[in-house]
C-alpha cells in the first residue's frame, strides 16, 4: 500500500471526524451540563441543514452568500433550542430521567415532520461555495478545499471551546453547572440562563454540523435519526460529557470507519459498533470521561 | 375497568371502519406501496405520478368492465419492515383488489409474500433483484414489470466490454439488488471478455453518508473502469463526494451507473455537481430518435399532464404496470385475482416503450433499459444522454 | 399484607376471555389489529418489569426483541424446526443476550444506564444490518412461515379459520401464559424486592439484597419475555427486518408503557392497545402519525404521566372516595 493512499484514507476519515465532532460536541455539552441525552439533537442537525438549502435559495445558490446562510441556519437552529428548553424541557428536570428522554423522542417525531411538511420528501442538494470549489495536491493526494475547511474547522472550534471553558467566568460557572448543580446557585450564577444558554450553544453546534454538511450529502428526511446514533457512539466511546473526550471519540469513529473498509471491507459499521462495546465493558464511561454511576 | 374499556374501543373502531367497506364495492381498488419519503421518494414520487396518470385515462375512459380504477398509495419508507406493513393494511383494511408497487429490492420480495398469502395479485414495476421471480420464490401472483438485475447487468457488461479496458472496479450498495446487478456484470463481462481483471469491489452499506473512504480505496487500486449500481438519493451522495476527490478524473470517465445514474431526475437534482461524461442508464428518455410512435405520444400526454417540458423517466414503471393490470382485467373479464394472474401469464401489450411480455416461465417482462454517455445540455441546465441505446434485452434473459 | 380485592381477580384469564371471539367479529382487519396488540402489549409489559417494577430505564429493549424474532425465523426458516421449540429458543437467546449485556449495564445507575442499553441495541442492529449471510442483511428474512396448525382442524369453530386466524389464537394464548408468569413474577418475593429496589436502593442494600444481582435477574427475564414476543411478532409480521432492533423500536414499548401507565402491570398492555387503535385511525387521516404521536406524548408526559390507568384509578379514587 502506498503512504499517498494511507495519508488520503487518513484525511478522509479525518473530514469525517470532524463533522462528527460539530454534532456530537453539542450533544456532549448538554448532557454534561443538563444530564439531558438530547434525542432531538439528530433533527436539530437535520433542520440545520433544511434550514441552510432555503437560505442559499434566497441568497442565490453557487454564491459566497453560502457562508451567511450556513451562520443563518445555525442561529435559526439556536434560537428554536433556546425556545425548546426555556418552554418546555425545562419542567422536566426535577423528574425522572425517562420523562427527559421521552421528551426529546417526542421532539424528534414532530420536528421529522415538520420538516416533511415544510420541505418535501424529496432529497435537496447545496453546492460547495465558489471560493472552496476546487481541490489542492498534498503529498501526492487530492483534496478538495471544502473538505480541509472542515477539518481546520473542528480544531478551531474545539479551542474556541477550550480556552472558554478554562479561561473566562462564564466558562467556569457551566464548569461548575457540569459537577455539582446545588453549588451553582449558591455561587449566585442564574442556573436557568446557564441551562437555557448551554442548550442553544449546543443546538447551534447542531445546527452548524447540519448547514456545513449540506456540499457533501444530500438533504433527505431520516437524517436526523442516523446521525444522532453515530453522534451518540463518539458521545459514548470518548467518554460522556467529556469534551476532549468527544473529539478523541470522532477522530476515533472516523478513523475506524476510513480504515475498517481496509479491513473488514462490509464490516466497517460493525467494527465502530464492536470498538463502543469493547470501550463499553473496560471503561464504561467513555475514554476520557470521569467514572460516574 | 379494563376489559370493558378494550371492549369499547374494539366496537369502537368496528363503528369508525365498518362503513367504509360497504363502499367499497364500485371501485377496482389498487393498493400502492412506494417510497414516497426519503433518498427513494426521488424515484418514488414520479413512479406513483406515472400510475396516476394512467389511472386518469382508462377513468375518463370509462374505466375498465365499467368499474373505475381508484389507487390508494401508501408510503414504505423505503424499508421493508414497512411495506409488508402497509401492504397489509391495504389488503385487509382497505380492501384492495391488487397490489402494484415497492421500489427497492428488499421491499419488492417482502411484500411478495404477502401478495402470496392473500393471493392477491401484484405486479412490482420497479425492484430489480433476481430474487423476486427465481424458482425459490415464484409463485403465481408475482409478476414483474420491471427489468432485472441479469438484464441489467449483462446489458451494462456488453457496454463495458465495447470500451477495451482491462482493470475494472466495481462500487455498490450491500443488499440485494446491489450484490445481484453487480454479480450479473462481473460474470457476463468475464464471459465475453475473458482478459478482464477486477481490482477491486467496494460495498457500501445502503444509505451510506459518507462514501469517502471507499472512493479512496477504489482510485488506490488504480481501475481503468468502474460499474456502479448506487441508485437514487445515494448516487447523489456519492458523486458529490467524489467529483472533488478526481475521482472521475481518475477513471477518465469510463464509469458506468446502473441504478439510473442517468435518469433526468438524477441529473436535475444534481445541476452542476452532476459528473457530465460518465455513463448512465434510465427507465425512460423525452427524446427517443428511434423509438416507436406510442412513445412520442406518451411524453407528450405526460408534458401536459406533469406540466412539465422536461417530465421525469420514472413515470413509465407506474404507467405500464397499470396498463398490464388493467389490460389483464379486461382480458380476464373479472377482478378475481386468480383469473386475473392467469391471464397475466404470458400477456402481450403495447406499451409506450414497445412491446412488453410478462413470460410464461417466471412472470419476467422484457424490459430493458436506456444507455447513455452523458453530456451537458445547456438548453436543460443539466446532464442528459449524448445518444439513446435501447438495448433489447431478450439475449441476455436467462 | 393482604391482597387488594382488584389483585385477587384472575384478569388474564378475563382478557383472554374478552379476546377470544374477535375472528368472529366478521373482518380479517380485526384480527389482524388484535394480534397486533396481543404481541406487543407482551413486548411492553416485559419492559416494564424494569421500568415500572425495578425502576430501571432501558433505551435498548429492542434488541431482545429482534433477537427473539431472529432465532425464531431463522430455526424455523432455515431449519426447518418447529414452532414450539423455536419460539422458547427464542426467548432463551434473548434472556441469554440480555443476561451478558445486563452484567455489564446493572454497573451503571440512571441515565448512565439507559444509555448503555441503548449502546449495546446498537451493536445488535449493526450485526443484523450487516450480517448478509445469516441475518439477510438490509433486507432480512422475508417469508417466515406460520407454524403447522393443522392439528387445529379438529378444534370445533377454529378448525376452519384462515391460518392467520388461528395464528391469533397461539399468540393469545402464548402471551396468556407469559402474562400469568409474569404477573406472578412481580408478586412474588422476587418481585417485591425488584420494588424495594425500586423505591430505595440504598435501603435494599442496606437489608442485605446485592441490588446488582437482583436487577441483573430483572433484566435477564424482561428480556427473555421481550424475546418471546419478538419471536412472535417476526412470524406475525411474515417477515423479520433489521429495523427490528433500530434504537427508535426501542422508544415503542416506552411510549406504550408511560401511555397505559407504569405504575399498573396492566398499564402497558392498555397502552400497546390504545396506540395501536390511535394508529390505525390517525393513519386513516393523515400520513403524519409521528406528529400526532410526539403531540400526544408532550401532553402525556407535561399533564398524565400517571397514564391512562394511573388517571383513571386517580379518578376513581376521588370518585369512590377510597382505593378502587
Amino acid at each position: 500500500m502506498e503512504p499517498s493512499f494511507l495519508f488520503g484514507q487518513f484525511l478522509g476519515g479525518l473530514t469525517a471526524a470532524m463533522f462528527l465532532f460539530l454534532i456530537a460536541s453539542g450533544l456532549s455539552l448538554i448532557f454534561g451540563v443538563l444530564r439531558v441525552l438530547n434525542f432531538a439533537h439528530g433533527s436539530f442537525y437535520m433542520l440545520g441543514a433544511y434550514l441552510a438549502f432555503q437560505f442559499v435559495q434566497w441568497v442565490g445558490p453557487r454564491t459566497e452568500g453560502f457562508w451567511l446562510a450556513a451562520l443563518g441556519a445555525a442561529c435559526g437552529i439556536a434560537v428554536l433550542g433556546g425556545l425548546v428548553e426555556r418552554l418546555l424541557l425545562r419542567h422536566l428536570y426535577g423528574r425522572e430521567e425517562l420523562y427527559q428522554l421521552l421528551f426529546t423522542y417526542a421532539l424528534v417525531l414532530i420536528l421529522g415532520d415538520v420538516a416533511k411538511i415544510t420541505w418535501g420528501t424529496g432529497q435537496l442538494s447545496v453546492s460547495r461555495p465558489p471560493s472552496l470549489e476546487g481541490s489542492l495536491n498534498l503529498l501526492g493526494v487530492i483534496v478538495p478545499h471544502y473538505n480541509l475547511f472542515i477539518i481546520l474547522l473542528g480544531p478551531t472550534i474545539a479551542l474556541i471551546f477550550w480556552f472558554v471553558l478554562q479561561r473566562t467566568s462564564v466558562g467556569r460557572i457551566v464548569r461548575a453547572a457540569a459537577q455539582d448543580r446545588e453549588m451553582l446557585s449558591s455561587l449566585g450564577a442564574n442556573v436557568g440562563m446557564v441551562y437555557t444558554g448551554m442548550f442553544m450553544v449546543g443546538s447551534f453546534l447542531a445546527g452548524l454540523g447540519g448547514a456545513l454538511v449540506t456540499p457533501t450529502q444530500s438533504i433527505v428526511p431520516g437524517m436526523d435519526v442516523a446521525i444522532i446514533v453515530e453522534a451518540f457512539i463518539v458521545v459514548v466511546i470518548g467518554g460522556l460529557g467529556s469534551f476532549w473526550g468527544t473529539f478523541l471519540g470522532a477522530l476515533i469513529f472516523g478513523q475506524v470507519l476510513s480504515f475498517g473498509i481496509l479491513i473488514f471491507p462490509r464490516f466497517s459499521i460493525f467494527a465502530v459498533s464492536a470498538l463502543m462495546a469493547v470501550i463499553l465493558i473496560v471503561r464504561p464511561w467513555g475514554l476520557l470521561g470521569r467514572p460516574l454511576r | 375497568m379494563l376489559h370493558r374499556r378494550m371492549l369499547l374501543a374494539v366496537a369502537g373502531i368496528a363503528a369508525l371502519i365498518a362503513p367504509w367497506e360497504a363502499a367499497a364495492q364500485k371501485t377496482i381498488k389498487v393498493g400502492y406501496p412506494m417510497i414516497l419519503s426519503g433518498p427513494g421518494a426521488l424515484f418514488g414520487e414520479p413512479a406513483l405520478k406515472g400510475a396516476q396518470m394512467y389511472v386518469d385515462e382508462i377513468n375518463a375512459a370509462g374505466g375498465v368492465l365499467g368499474r373505475k380504477f381508484e389507487l390508494i398509495p401508501r408510503d414504505t419508507k423505503g424499508n421493508a419492515d414497512e411495506a409488508v406493513r402497509v401492504s397489509r393494511e391495504l389488503i385487509l383494511k382497505d380492501n384492495v383488489d391488487f397490489l402494484v408497487g415497492t421500489l427497492t429490492s428488499a421491499e419488492g420480495p417482502a411484500v411478495s409474500t404477502i401478495a402470496k398469502e392473500n393471493k392477491i395479485v401484484f405486479i412490482a414495476p420497479i425492484p430489480k433483484t433476481d430474487q423476486l421471480t427465481a424458482k425459490a420464490n415464484l409463485h403465481p401472483y408475482v409478476f414483474r414489470s420491471a427489468s432485472n438485475t441479469t438484464i441489467e447487468g449483462r446489458t451494462a457488461a456488453e457496454i463495458v466490454a465495447k470500451w477495451g479496458l482491462k482493470k475494472i472496479a466495481t462500487i455498490s450498495p450491500d443488499y440485494a439488488y446491489g450484490q445481484d446487478v453487480t454479480k450479473a456484470f462481473v460474470e457476463h463481462l468475464k464471459k465475453i471478455k475473458p482478459d478482464t481483471e477486477i481490482v477491486d469491489q467496494q460495498w457500501p452499506k445502503l444509505g451510506e453518508a459518507d462514501y469517502t473512504p471507499f472512493i479512496n480505496a477504489q482510485m488506490a487500486k488504480k481501475p481503468d473502469a468502474v460499474f456502479s449500481s448506487l441508485w437514487g438519493g445515494h448516487f447523489l451522495t456519492f458523486a458529490k463526494q467524489a467529483k472533488p476527490l478526481g475521482y472521475f478524473d481518475a477513471v477518465k470517465y469510463n464509469f458506468i451507473g446502473a441504478g439510473e445514474a442517468a435518469s433526468i431526475e438524477s441529473a436535475r437534482t444534481m445541476g452542476a455537481d452532476y459528473p457530465v461524461g460518465i455513463w448512465g442508464n434510465s427507465y425512460d428518455v423525452n427524446n427517443w430518435p428511434g423509438g416507436p410512435p406510442a412513445h412520442k405520444t406518451y411524453i407528450d400526454k405526460l408534458r401536459t399532464y406533469t406540466k412539465q417540458e422536461n417530465p421525469s423517466s420514472w413515470p413509465v414503471t407506474g404507467y405500464v404496470a397499470m396498463q398490464f393490470l388493467a389490460e389483464a382485467i379486461k382480458k380476464a373479464g373479472s377482478t378475481d385475482s386468480d383469473k386475473v394472474a392467469k391471464a397475466l401469464t404470458g400477456l402481450s401489450i403495447d406499451t409506450p416503450i414497445g412491446k412488453q411480455t410478462l413470460r410464461e416461465k417466471d412472470h419476467q417482462a422484457n424490459r430493458g433499459q436506456f444507455w447513455g454517455k452523458t453530456v451537458n445540455d445547456p438548453k436543460l441546465g443539466h446532464a442528459t444522454m449524448q445518444e439513446v441505446l435501447y438495448i433489447d434485452p431478450a439475449p441476455f434473459m436467462d | 399484607m393482604t391482597r387488594p380485592l382488584i389483585n385477587r381477580i384472575p384478569w388474564t384469564l378475563i382478557v383472554f376471555l374478552v379476546l377470544l371471539p374477535v375472528p368472529f367479529l366478521g373482518s380479517r382487519f380485526y384480527t389482524f389489529v388484535a394480534t397486533d396488540i396481543v404481541i406487543l402489549s407482551l413486548f411492553a409489559t416485559s419492559l416494564n418489569l424494569l421500568l415500572g417494577t425495578t425502576g430501571l430505564v432501558t433505551f435498548g429493549h429492542a434488541a431482545y426483541f429482534s433477537i427473539g424474532a431472529y432465532t425464531t425465523a431463522l430455526l424455523m426458516k432455515n431449519l426447518g424446526f418447529p414452532f414450539l421449540p423455536s419460539w422458547i429458543a427464542g426467548g432463551l437467546m434473548a434472556a441469554g443476550f440480555a443476561l451478558v449485556f445486563g452484567f455489564f449495564c446493572v454497573r451503571l445507575t440512571k441515565i448512565y444506564f439507559a444509555m448503555l442499553t441503548l449502546a449495546f441495541a446498537q451493536i445488535v442492529w449493526a450485526i443484523c444490518f450487516k450480517w448478509n449471510d445469516v441475518t439477510g442483511g438490509e433486507q432480512g428474512l422475508p417469508n417466515v412461515p406460520y407454524p403447522g396448525l393443522d392439528w387445529m382442524e379438529v378444534l370445533p369453530l377454529i378448525g376452519d379459520l384462515r391460518v392467520s386466524d388461528k395464528f391469533y389464537y397461539v399468540a393469545l394464548a402464548l402471551v396468556a401464559l407469559c402474562y400469568a408468569a409474569l404477573r406472578r413474577i412481580t408478586l412474588s418475593p422476587f418481585g417485591r424486592v425488584l420494588t424495594v429496589i425500586r423505591d430505595n436502593p440504598e435501603r435494599a442494600q442496606f437489608i442485605g439484597v446485592n441490588v446488582r444481582l437482583y436487577e441483573l435477574a430483572a433484566f435477564m427475564v424482561s428480556g427473555a419475555f421481550a424475546g418471546l414476543s419478538g419471536a412472535l411478532f417476526g412470524i406475525f409480521n411474515r417477515g423479520v427486518f433489521p429495523d427490528f432492533a433500530f434504537w427508535t423500536k426501542s422508544a415503542e414499548p416506552l411510549i406504550m408503557t408511560i401511555l397505559g401507565g407504569m405504575a399498573h402491570f396492566w398499564g402497558p398492555a392498555v397502552g400497546a392497545a390504545a396506540l395501536i387503535l390511535l394508529n390505525q385511525q390517525i393513519t386513516s387521516y393523515t400520513e403524519y402519525w409521528p406528529f400526532v404521536l410526539g403531540g400526544v406524548l408532550i401532553v402525556l408526559l407535561f399533564v398524565f404521566p400517571g397514564g391512562i390507568v394511573g388517571t383513571l384509578t386517580k379518578l376513581g379514587r376521588r370518585i369512590g372516595g377510597r382505593d378502587a
